[in-house]
């Protein structure tokens, strides 16, 4: 009885992880393997004692076939959410939204609705750069916020197919030595959207993390137009 | 077995070494802002993202993915939290089924940060990703030993954590570490305990990869598409 309930958890695990990957491309269904997928999520100081807070989304994935990849959809909404008293709720957005070959981005401003649906703040556009080819072309807005959208490497590392035997219970040793774990998303691309701009517009924050830093709490969105 | 008796061997990989290429090509590419484009229209929110890993890693099934994705960060907590502690359990009933242990006895320890499951699930459950606008940027450098107990991963005061996640930090080791790595970072680290030569113990708390992309020291920092 016990280990009939032991193998059905075994199998269920392997079953809910064929197509799994991290950390976030492909992770659910309705997003998965879409234009609208996040793959990643970045947000730091792009140099010690810096001003400036640097945000990358990167949106879809070549690590598998078959995905979508290689082109921003303009039906999907990018949005960047900033937490600053520490109530989870966002205080900021910065959006970002391709129109024929150009990313535009507006805020970040408090947004005019919160939850899950959202309208472009055409009432506070931050400004716009082509979207790149193979080689990057960034702008500066007179602000001194830096922008760039267009394919990047997916600089993602995790040996995901290990991690699959590991979770499916396949992998009796657990994850490989380093010498013979492979990077799964090594060679892999992604569509990315940058942005480095000045703390001094985002505000000052009150929110702190667990060991009480004074820190924004931030998560990005992807939203597809209805 | 009692595991937590068990000798450890370290075995933490640091923060990776930057590897620089300045080859971009900064062209100013500002653009003005197209009137005539249309942003009219509602955008529905299709994916999430703050921490890697936390949806594809915690959330159980399918739908509870897609449900995360679109729940607010202010709510998570409080619905997916008692999920994301069942998944963490039914991993670790995974290995000890491997290990011939009774499922029941081999259950998740408090880690390094000194969180037990119900705590660690519900600071990841609500899933942000934090950036600390004053400080530098690492999801978690340990620092020294600098108590000099022999354990560099056990926080001993001068670490620096969750104040945002750069391109290098590796990310999943650090999520192996706090869900596997027991009070000291190495519970399961493939060990041999019994001096044979092999190991007795999986090897959860690291992946084995490093950064194969290639990360540049200037915007948009990460390197041309592969």
């Amino acid at each position: 009885m016990k280990k009939t309930k032991i193998y059905l958890g075994l199998a269920i695990c392997a079953v809910a992880t064929i197509i799994l990957v991290a950390a976030d491309h492909i992770d659910a269904p309705s997003s998965m393997g879409t234009t609208a997928d996040i793959a990643d999520f970045y947000a730091f100081e792009p140099t010690t004692g810096s001003d400036n807070t640097v945000f990358i989304v990167d949106l879809q994935s070549n690590v598998l076939p078959s995905l979508a990849y290689g082109t921003f959809d303009e039906n999907v909404l990018t949005e960047i959410n900033i937490d600053s008293n520490g109530d989870l709720v966002e205080d900021l957005v910065i959006q970002a939204i391709p129109r024929d070959g150009i990313m535009y981005f507006f805020g970040p401003v408090a947004p005019s609705q919160r939850g899950l649906d959202s309208q472009v703040l055409v009432d506070a556009p931050l400004g716009s750069v082509e979207i790149s080819a193979a080689t990057a072309k960034v702008t500066t807005t007179t602000s001194g916020v830096k922008l760039f959208a267009g394919p990047r490497q997916d600089a993602f590392f995790f040996d995901f197919f290990q991690f699959n035997a590991v979770i499916g219970g396949t992998a009796p040793n657990g994850f490989k030595a380093a010498n013979e774990a492979v990077d799964t998303f090594d060679g892999a691309n992604t569509m990315s959207v940058v942005i480095e701009i000045p703390n001094s517009m985002l505000g000052a924050t009150t929110a702190t993390n667990a060991l009480g830093l004074e820190v924004y709490k931030t998560w990005v969105t992807s939203n597809r137009k209805q | 077995m009692k595991l937590s008796n068990i000798l450890y061997g370290i075995l933490y990989l640091g923060l990776i070494s930057f590897v620089a290429s300045c080859d971009n090509d900064d062209n100013d590419s500002m653009k003005m802002p197209d009137l005539n484009a249309d942003f009219s229209g509602t955008y529905s929110q299709v994916d999430h993202m703050g921490r890697p890993g936390i949806n594809t890693v915690l959330s159980a099934d399918d739908a509870t993915k897609d449900a995360h994705n679109r729940t607010l960060p202010s709510n998570m907590a409080a619905v997916f939290q008692a999920g994301f502690e069942a998944r963490l359990e039914a991993y670790h009933d995974v290995y000890a089924t491997i290990l011939g242990a009774d499922p029941a006895a081999v259950n998740y320890e408090n880690n390094i940060l000194g969180l037990d499951a119900a705590s660690l699930t519900g600071y990841l459950a609500a899933d942000v990703l934090e950036v600390a606008p004053n400080l530098p940027t690492t999801y978690f450098n340990p620092g020294t030993d600098a108590d000099m107990d022999g354990r560099i991963l056990v926080p001993d005061g001068d670490e620096v954590a969750l104040t945002g996640r750069n391109i290098q930090d590796d990310v999943i080791d650090v999520s192996l570490i706090l869900l596997f790595g027991g009070m000291e970072g190495n519970r399961f680290s493939g060990q041999d305990t019994d001096g044979d030569g092999m190991p007795n113990l999986p090897r959860l708390t690291s992946d084995g990869v490093s950064i194969t992309a290639s990360p540049t020291t200037t915007f948009p920092y990460l390197g041309n598409p592969e």
